[in-house]
């Protein structure tokens, strides 16, 4: 009850007066919030429209069988029908299509065996569609596609229109002989889904004999464990079995990527916002230190003093959360459509329509901002009761003893550096575990960011000296004043300072490790030489995406015939599932022609010529694969083929970005000597000497354009598409680097604003002595400005300290990519910038309200 | 009623340590008006700190109505000076947040009263110290003899035992002063216990007893009740 009174009588009127920096202080809080619910939305409905699309596409199945991307023998389907306990199994071809006219649209092409599939899936037609007697029986004709109501009203597309499709066999005009209503399997994907006969299917896209999946739906009664047994048992090895919510899950792992880049900028938003409050608590005690006096004199008892700071604090966290959770549903909303075709380009093709939401991230997001609140105002608000009545209720305080003398904060910044290199070190040994990396490192940054912190006192008085030494004549009286100022009172300014320095170390890293890996994979893919033109079918920068139609390697044949083309290298590109987790084959010419590969890549193939000849049952690995499935030179691994599993050798382990989950690169010949499997994903031109690439481009466009839709790119266009897509990819950094950078403002602005306030009766007193407001001005801009620079150069330094941990701990372990650490130059420009800029800004409201101080009022108590 | 037994206060400056106070006893009565004088630096204000639970002896004893505030936890004692005490400062020590009437009615509210029911007794206390026309004013908009008359009545509304004045003139003119000692000579005849810190001797000379402190120790202690009355 005396807890209410305190904070209704004496906490809405702080509320009132402070208005602006409490704003501030919950600001953090709220973006914290934000970040987590909107990310957490946003995986969460990407996640449940993959979940969704696969029921829909799956039916009635309650187990689908897959392989690799390639696809494996129908004879599969008869023995898996004659297990008992499987009541249906029928063969899916389920790749991707896409629309020539229009906004050249891909699409995901199913082809079923219409006689069977109605069994699984239901198909509902459209009204135009029911005069036909059964329209699925017209899909034996193999021109004929089923599309989708959204689709067709979207594409202006009516029954019995001629579409145009590319496929593996080139453009194939299709006659649209069904519609199908947005129910059911025309539902998935956004409705971005046709229907073709499965033979039809595997001719067009190269399949003959061949099927992507069988779905199978058991007896009645049968449990789902012991046929999916029976089925693994007599399938050979590397064939997936999985429910619908199985193949969700592989998806979560296939993009845990994206969700653990995420989670890092919610943790870092957090903990941002975090100390954001711990700070404005802090300044809100030292400033209030006479209030405290006087209410402790007067008979309040001590732990009410630290309830009613950590109350203000429960007000204002449950306020920003509650913002916090609007605005992160809003952006949510906002972000789901973009987040989506991230994933859909660079990992697997999905449409998200909307967001899904569950309790379960907006309570979690309210929930974490207001304990990171309460634990954040913990530490000042303990301190605040313990202010002695005695010496805050007098004119002049007594200085009280700290406990943090200047000797203890150094030795105590040695000891947080000395333990963050030791944690390094070890992690060297223990690097085995993922567990101890991932929470060893944040600690170890941590340590080096307060560990560098402890040294602010002194590095502020060695910066204050060499201003005052150097400098200070340069702002005359202002500057000698202001120089000072910021020596006597050190421990305060400090605490602005540091302030400005978290912000900044914050910022510093996350954009020095963006950076570093956006400038590893830039350097590789420059690295590269891939030849003069590169041919694809699909979007040019699906290097390792869902959007790619392959071509038939056979038209390296004709491709060679072209005037001015020297040679001409087919590149496939196939994901198959290798223990449990999607990775990429890469098959080209390797022994051949290494030249077409990155200067690294170049080197492990010609120390390895012998090994990687086109007979021989050899790989190399890139380093993710090697370190996510802990994989050496010489190792042996067993890949899963059509044909059942084969034993390669690991020849090396190389750089390659191409994709998250890890590479597998081998010669061509052997690729389709175990996988049968004759398509390409691109070729690689190189052209005469003499010939003109241009020219070449526009032949090779010129003969073949008309059979099918190529993208034939120079080596300089293509390298720039794959620079948007990593634009794409990259969103979330950025993200990151944003919220990082407004906390860093924000905290640069709470702590100088705080600072000056807290001075008007020492302003007040130059005044009386004859200061010029001019001049009051100046000293306390000037001090604000020197205050953030101090805080940005030791920031940037910390900064670039945790970056490169960040680097090594975070994104090598975990992607095992031999990214290097590059100093990020301009964002370490933007940070001394801007914590000079907005400290001057931050400096100026209350420098000029300190220059109009009423001389007499600042004088006078309180 | 009050009684402090052999009470000695010692700070540390560095190395060095102060004798604030050096082996004190002193005895005072209900009703009594008891001024404390003595230069700058010889421990008034400590001793009178001491008095109000606001700080612990180093040694020694203190009592209020035979009840001890010395060694007792620092819950207790802030209970003690939330009921039993009300100190009045040089420095006002208002909030300045606070209007007239939130200031005074500040210790009741600390003690989980409902502002509604202070609010009476706070203007009537008000009126009584001659602000019945200012109670909606914050500090910042009172004179310093305004403001020492809100302290007073902030003081005064727990009915404490004892008042505890720190040079409460010390920051004011001489006419001023006069207004606010004779304020607190009244209370004093309606039975209120007073204890006034004072470096001035003509403030010192409203109390009924008087005695003078240097370096910490006691060095007269005399009765005026008779000459005055
Ligand atoms: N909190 C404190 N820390 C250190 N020294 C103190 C403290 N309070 C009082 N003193 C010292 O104790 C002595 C007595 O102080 P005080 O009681 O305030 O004197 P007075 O009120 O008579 O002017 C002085 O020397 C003063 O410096
Ligand atoms: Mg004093």
């Amino acid at each position: 009850m005396n807890l209410w009174n305190l904070l209704r009588h004496i906490t809405m009127k702080h509320f009132r007066l402070r208005k602006a920096q409490i704003f501030m202080a919950a600001a953090g809080i709220c973006l914290g919030v934000t970040s987590i619910v909107s990310f957490g939305v946003v995986n969460k409905s990407i996640l449940f429209s993959f979940e969704d699309s696969f029921n829909r596409v799956t039916g009635k199945a309650k187990l689908q069988i897959t392989a690799a991307q390639s696809g494996f023998p129908e004879s599969l389907l008869e023995k898996v029908q004659e297990i008992r306990g499987v009541e249906y199994a029928v063969p899916v071809i389920e790749t991707d299509g896409m629309l020539v006219s229009g906004k050249e649209r891909s699409i995901m092409i199913l082809g079923v065996d219409v006689l069977v599939d109605t069994k699984i899936r239901e198909y509902s037609l459209s009204g135009d569609s029911v005069d036909v007697p059964d329209p699925l029986l017209f899909l034996a004709k193999s021109d004929s596609i089923l599309v989708t109501k959204t689709m067709a009203d979207r594409e202006g597309f009516i029954i019995d229109q001629k579409i145009q499709v590319q496929t593996v066999e080139g453009i194939k005009t299709l006659c649209i002989r069904g519609i199908l209503n947005p129910e059911g399997p025309a539902k998935a994907m956004g409705g971005n889904l046709a229907i073709m006969d499965i033979y039809a299917a595997q001719m067009a896209f190269g399949k003959n004999g061949r099927i992507d999946r069988i779905d199978v739906s058991p007896r009645q009664g049968e449990n789902l464990e012991t046929v999916r047994q029976a089925i693994l048992n007599v399938l050979p090895n590397g064939y997936m079995v999985d429910t619908p919510a199985g193949r969700t899950r592989q998806v979560e792992d296939m993009i845990s990527r994206f969700q653990n880049d995420l989670n890092l900028v919610s943790y870092l938003a957090i903990f941002a916002g975090m100390y954001l409050i711990y700070n404005a608590v802090s300044i809100s005690v030292v400033n209030r230190r006479r209030e405290i006096g006087i209410l402790r004199a007067l008979g309040c008892l001590r732990r009410n003093i630290m309830l009613l700071f950590l109350g203000e604090t429960l007000v204002i966290s449950i306020i920003a959360s509650s913002i916090g959770v609007g605005l992160g549903l809003l952006l949510a909303n906002y972000l789901v459509g973009t987040f989506g075709k991230v994933i859909s380009e660079t990992y697997m093709r999905t449409s998200v329509s909307g967001i899904h939401i569950t309790w379960l991230y907006p309570i979690l997001g309210f929930a974490s901002g207001i304990i990171a609140s309460l634990m954040a105002a913990l530490f000042p608000a303990r301190a605040s009761s313990l202010i002695s009545p005695v010496s805050a209720i007098r004119s002049v305080p007594y200085t009280e003893e700290s406990f943090f003398t200047a000797r203890r904060l150094n030795l105590g910044g040695v000891f947080c550096l000395v333990l963050s290199g030791a944690i390094f070190a070890m992690y060297n040994f223990i690097s085995d575990s993922h567990l101890t990396n991932m929470i060893l490192l944040p600690i170890a940054q941590l340590m080096i960011a307060i560990g560098i912190s402890l040294f602010i006192p002194a590095f502020l008085k060695w910066f204050v000296t060499i201003f005052n030494r150097f400098f200070s004549s340069m702002f005359g009286s202002a500057g000698r004043i202001a120089g000072l100022n910021l020596r006597k009172n050190l421990t305060r300014n400090a605490v602005a300072v540091s302030a400005v320095f978290f912000g900044i170390a914050v910022f510093v890293a996350s954009a020095g490790y963006t950076h570093s890996v956006k400038e590893s994979v830039l350097k590789w893919l420059d690295s590269m030489i891939i030849g003069d033109i590169v041919i694809s079918s699909g979007h040019p920068g699906s290097s390792a995406n869902a959007h790619s139609i392959p071509m038939p390697v056979d038209l390296s044949q004709q491709l060679k015939k072209v005037p001015g083309v020297l040679s001409v290298e087919p590149w496939r590109r196939v994901f198959l599932q290798y223990k449990g987790r999607r990775v990429l084959v890469s098959a080209a010419s390797l022994a051949r022609y290494s030249k077409y590969s990155s200067a690294d890549t170049k080197q492990v193939v010609k120390n390895n010529k012998i090994r990687l000849l086109p007979d021989k049952d050899n790989v190399v690995v890139s380093e993710p694969f090697a370190a996510i499935f802990k994989v050496k030179k010489g190792d042996q691994i067993t890949l899963p083929t059509p044909a059942g599993p084969v034993v390669f050798s690991v020849a090396g382990i190389v750089v390659d970005y191409t994709s998250d989950s890890g590479v597998i690169a081998m010669d061509i010949n052997t690729y389709q000597r175990h996988w049968g499997d004759m398509l390409c994903n691109s070729f690689f031109l190189l052209v005469k000497p003499g010939a003109k690439v241009n020219d070449v481009r526009d032949e090779i466009q010129r003969q073949f354009g008309s059979d099918r839709k190529l993208y034939v790119l120079s080596a300089l266009e293509f390298k720039n598409e794959i620079r948007k897509i990593m634009d794409d990819i990259f969103i979330f950094n950025y993200a990151l680097n944003v919220i990082t950078l407004t906390i860093a403002c924000l905290g640069i602005i709470v702590a100088l604003l705080a600072s000056v306030l807290e001075r008007t009766r020492e302003i007040g007193t130059l005044r009386a002595i004859g200061m010029l407001r001019r001049q009051i001005y100046g000293v306390v801009v000037l001090e604000s400005i020197l205050m953030g620079l101090a805080g940005g150069i030791l920031g940037s330094l910390a900064g670039m300290f945790a970056g490169w941990v960040n680097l090594e701990g975070f994104f090598i372990p975990n992607y095992g990519s031999a990214a290097r650490y590059y100093l990020p130059f301009s964002a370490i420009l933007w940070a001394l910038f801007l914590s000079a800029g907005l400290s001057a800004l931050a400096g100026m409201i209350p420098a000029q309200k300190a220059a109009k101080t009423n001389i007499v009022e600042a004088l006078s108590y309180d | 009623m009050i009684q402090v037994l052999n009470v000695s206060k010692t700070y540390h400056h560095g190395q060095q340590e102060i004798y604030a106070l050096n082996d004190i006893s002193l005895k005072i009565e209900k009703s009594d008006f008891l001024s404390i004088m003595g230069p700058s630096g010889s421990g008034k204000s400590t001793l009178l700190n001491l008095i109000g639970g606001l700080d612990q002896p180093s040694n020694g004893q203190i009592f209020i109505d035979g009840q001890p505030i010395h060694g007792i936890s620092d819950d207790q004692l802030t209970l003690i000076r939330r009921k039993r005490v009300g100190f009045i400062f040089q420095f006002f020590n208002l909030l300045p947040i606070l209007n007239a009437v939130e200031n005074v009615s500040l210790p009741l509210l600390l003690d989980g009263v409902p502002f509604s029911r202070i609010r009476e007794k706070a203007i009537h206390l008000l009126e009584s110290v001659g602000l019945g026309s200012r109670t909606e004013h914050r500090p910042e908009q009172l004179s310093g003899g305004e403001m020492q008359r809100v302290a007073i009545a902030r003081a005064l509304i727990t009915d404490p035992a004892v008042i505890l004045a720190d040079e409460p003139t010390g920051n004011l003119d001489s006419h001023i002063s006069e207004e606010i000692l004779g304020l607190l000579k009244n209370l004093n005849q309606t039975g209120q216990t007073i204890v006034l810190v004072t470096h001035d001797s003509k403030a010192a000379s409203f109390g009924k007893r008087i005695i003078r402190l240097k370096d910490g120790s006691i060095t007269e202690d005399i009765s005026l009740s008779e000459s005055r009355a």
